[in-house]
């Protein structure tokens, strides 16, 4: 099996990100399945950016921390980076000192840049990286160049062919033999076919689910969902606006759902804050949202750039007084297209509101596929009527009024402040009583809509994650299973409400440990409250990084060794 | 004469205080959609919180009563993805100028087709009684105490100066030439300001109806609303003589005609699911 792991460092600006696509997307094309994930700051040049690249003939869903080849764009990575790779691992760049006294690294010495200033343009110092990783690895050149040709076609021949030349010397300058086997000249059937990150998957599935209403304030790490959107706009018809604020966003895709449009927004934690005046209104009112909230850590500002599982508690209990509301968290790219499709499809539904918990971890990592599947999901269209009698919160058993848009004779009115069944206000006690019961009802039918977690049996230890720790903790139970600890992994991406039926599904598990991107384990303090059955054992991070395979696995058996927290 | 079907047949009960100057807004409004020709079904009332913001309850329309401050985004959306639909937002002026006041702004900038009415009573009255953006220099509440430090916000003034479609200002008091003016905004096309001078009874002792019937006066002939150095001139009027009418019009571009060049209008409406052939396109490009 082949397994690597490669990272691209230097200062943000240098090309660290244009390296690591291409290779990432070449990669993808020679055949290997891959997995990238971008770590930069919260500015636009210098400091230090890096991304970590894994590739293997089986589908990877995480980053390592130990590394086959360090990329260095600059000096600094060097010094950062160096003592993650592996013995008698590689490390490529013009910074590698010579005579370095930890001769058990391969070191391969080029001077991209002065390389592309040869070749005419310091730009070509790109691709002259790309090409000399290329040769370690052993990509077929012909399918390399053949992607260069692509990407480059638009900008004209001159281009294409400079790409070329430095990709050529590039490979030339390596100097060893290929490490890996020679892959992508054999068809495979097996062979991954979509690469996609949780911005652009969130964006599908929007598109897919047929939303016609974007409106959001740019706020990392969810912007890419709007550029996403926007470059789609005109050829699907969806308008995509950028708002003054936040407030401004959720109350535009208000106005858009109640006049008909399938209608989005998205934002950080700090957007969400203002977003909750809001969402209490599509509570109220009974117009159906969907609201992504990508998560980066806090409070206030935080770290823009990072990544995080904080958000939970707050978006399950956000607004005052209660209504009742969907969360979920996508497990990776895939999972997410179909996320906001079920999410579009139950906000209609039930008309509540309905919240997907993205991170920066799942918005920016990309993720290689053999197939995307799609979930059947129901279509639902809403009406125009033209009944005189209509009543937007006419009183049913199920808490649900049948919903219309304005442009019939009946009359659509709807309301911030408690109503009547025709949705004008009131302060009628008893109208208070049946319209906040009417609201709530909806609650238990929600709950048998909720599914079950995904589970996979282990008889030692079980692991419990939800959202994007769904491929770290995947991989951490398989290296257990090699080692000999047989564990269970349990992943939710149905956060709220709870499914009916967990606490007899969670009591059979043997010796769960949670883990999550957050201080407490708030996921673990909302199942304890729910379920009443306690989770002693939790591994959390809160640096705003991910968790890397292999830290975690270790993590993992020092809580088995010791059995407490850690 | 036909009934106006704007009048609700089972009236809400109106929880305005007697001689509140909302009603001459109401009466005003009411006529004139009628006049123009307008039936319920097709028109869209979306206001803020506050007294003003109950209005729509009071007549026969589409309503959409959302949070304070936040009517002009929601009407804005509402517009846009339904053209064909007549859009109003209406409050006070604590809504629309206070905690509205960055969308107030950015609505100006975007030309959306919309009539935005306010019901300008320089004060806050369901609050009871506190300093609103309009408020004079002076005025003293419990709150003001020592009477308002702040220079009051004048929307006309600054509306202009953004460039915004259609300025004009209004009395309660006239309901016959608060009618003219209303008809007039909302027959344009882009964003239209009628800030109506509105008397609260209960709070504002000051700005009476009585002060405002000494001071208020229409602009004449010699007004020309194109000119928009000289709307700018008369919007700065205030104290002795007060002006009233359309101060400035620009006939520009909607947001929304902007945006049907790029997208037809039809498409924002949700039609369904994309079709088989759009997700394979798509699956086709991520390859």
């Amino acid at each position: 099996m082949v397994d690597w792991s490669i990272k691209v460092g230097g200062a943000a600006g240098q090309g660290v990100q244009t390296v690591s696509e291409i290779l990432a997307l070449m990669l993808k094309r020679s055949g290997y399945y891959v997995f990238s994930l971008e770590d930069y700051q919260s500015r636009i040049r210098g400091g230090h950016t890096f991304t970590h690249i894994r590739l293997s003939d089986e589908p990877v869903w995480a980053a390592k921390k130990y590394l086959d080849l360090l990329v260095c764009l600059d000096p600094l990575t060097h010094g950062l980076h160096r003592h993650e790779v592996k013995e008698r691992g590689f490390i490529l760049g013009s910074f590698v000192p010579v005579g370095d006294a930890s001769n058990s690294h391969h070191f391969i010495t080029i001077d991209f840049e002065k390389e592309a200033i040869q070749l005419g343009n310091k730009v070509f110092a790109n691709m002259v990286a790309v090409g000399a990783i290329s040769a370690i690895l052993g990509l077929a050149p012909e399918l390399s160049e053949a992607y260069i040709e692509e990407v480059f076609a638009k900008k004209g021949k001159e281009v294409v062919e400079k790409n070329k030349l430095a990709f050529r010397r590039g490979r030339e300058l390596v100097g060893i033999d290929p490490v890996l086997p020679q892959k992508g000249s054999i068809k495979s059937d097996h062979a991954p076919q979509f690469l996609l990150d949780g911005n652009q998957a969130l964006g599908l599935g929007a598109l897919f689910a047929g939303c016609t209403f974007y409106s959001a304030y740019p706020m990392t790490p969810s912007t890419g969902i709007m550029n996403f959107l926007a470059s789609r706009a005109k050829e699907y018809g969806i308008m995509v606006e950028q708002a003054e604020d936040e407030i401004a966003a959720i109350n535009m895709a208000l106005g858009a759902s109640y006049a008909g449009a399938r209608a989005m927004t998205g934002t950080s934690g700090g957007g969400f804050c203002l977003m909750v005046e809001g969402l209490g209104l599509a509570a109220m009112t009974e117009v159906p949202i969907v609201v992504v909230d990508g998560q980066r850590p806090g409070p206030s500002t935080g770290l823009p750039t990072r990544t995080s599982q904080a958000d939970l508690l707050f978006v399950v209990h956000a607004g005052h007084d209660e209504f009742p509301r969907f969360v979920f968290a996508p497990r990776d790219p895939q999972d997410a297209i179909n996320v906001v499709r079920r999410a579009f499809y139950l906000t209609e539904k039930y008309q509540v509101p309905a919240i997907i918990l993205s991170d920066q971890y799942l918005a920016d990592a990309k993720v290689s596929y053999r197939n995307l599947e799609l979930e059947e999901i129901p279509d639902f269209l809403i009406q125009v009527s033209d009944s005189s009698e209509y009543c937007r919160y006419a009183l049913t058993p199920s808490g649900i009024s049948p919903r219309v848009i304005p442009g019939g004779r009946a009359l659509v009115v709807v309301d911030s402040d408690e109503h009547d069944e025709c949705g004008h206000l009131t302060e009628d006690l008893g109208v208070r009583i049946a319209m906040h019961e009417k609201r709530m009802k909806k609650w238990e039918a929600m709950k048998k809509e909720m599914r079950m977690p995904f589970y996979a049996e282990g008889k030692d230890m079980t692991l419990i994650g939800w959202g994007s720790n769904w491929g770290v903790l995947q991989e951490v139970r398989k290296e257990l299973r090699a080692e000999g600890i047989d564990a269970g992994f349990v992943h939710f991406n149905e956060l709220w409400p709870l499914p009916f039926g967990l606490r007899e599904f969670l009591v059979r598990l043997p010796l769960p440990v949670v883990v999550e991107n957050n201080y407490r384990g708030q996921f673990a303090d909302l199942l304890e409250r729910e379920t009443k059955f306690s989770f002693p054992v939790r591994i959390t991070r809160y640096d705003g990084r991910p968790f890397l395979v292999d830290e975690l696995r270790e993590r993992v058996k020092e809580v088995l060794h010791d059995g407490q927290s850690v | 004469m036909m009934a106006n079907p704007f009048e609700q047949e089972k009236a809400v009960e109106i929880a305005w205080c007697p001689g509140c100057g909302n009603f001459g807004i109401l009466r005003a409004l009411k006529e004139a959609l009628f006049e123009l020709g307008y039936e319920p079904h097709q028109v869209v009332l979306v206001s803020g919180i506050g007294q003003a913001a109950k209005l729509p309850h009071y007549l026969n329309a589409n309503v959409f009563n959302g949070l304070h401050g936040r009517s002009v985004p929601v009407a804005f959306a509402i517009k846009t993805v339904r053209p064909e639909l007549l859009v109003v937002a209406e409050s006070g002026d604590g809504c629309m100028y206070g905690e509205g006041g960055n969308h107030f702004l950015h609505a100006i900038r975007r030309n959306p087709d919309l009539t935005v009415i306010v019901h300008d009573n320089q004060v806050y009255g369901l609050t009871k009684g506190q300093a609103s953006p309009t408020s004079e220099e002076g005025f003293v509440s419990k709150v003001q105490a020592m009477g308002n430090f702040s220079t009051p916000f004048n929307p006309l003034s600054i509306a202009i100066a953004q460039d915004a479609s259609f300025v004009a200002r209004g009395f309660s008091g006239d309901v016959e030439g608060l009618k003219k003016i209303l008809k007039e905004a909302l027959s344009w096309k882009g964003f239209a300001l009628v800030d109506v001078l509105q008397p609260c009874v209960s709070f504002n002792r000051v700005n009476t109806y009585g002060w405002y019937k000494e001071r208020v006066y229409y602009l004449g002939e010699d007004h020309d609303p194109s000119n928009r150095l000289q709307a700018f001139e008369r919007s700065l009027e205030w104290g002795e003589r007060i002006p009233l009418g359309i101060f400035y019009t620009h006939l520009r571009p909607t947001y929304g005609e902007k945006l049907y060049t790029q997208i037809p209008r039809s498409h924002l409406l949700y039609q369904g699911m994309l079709s088989q052939e759009g997700i394979a396109r798509e699956f086709q490009r991520l390859m």
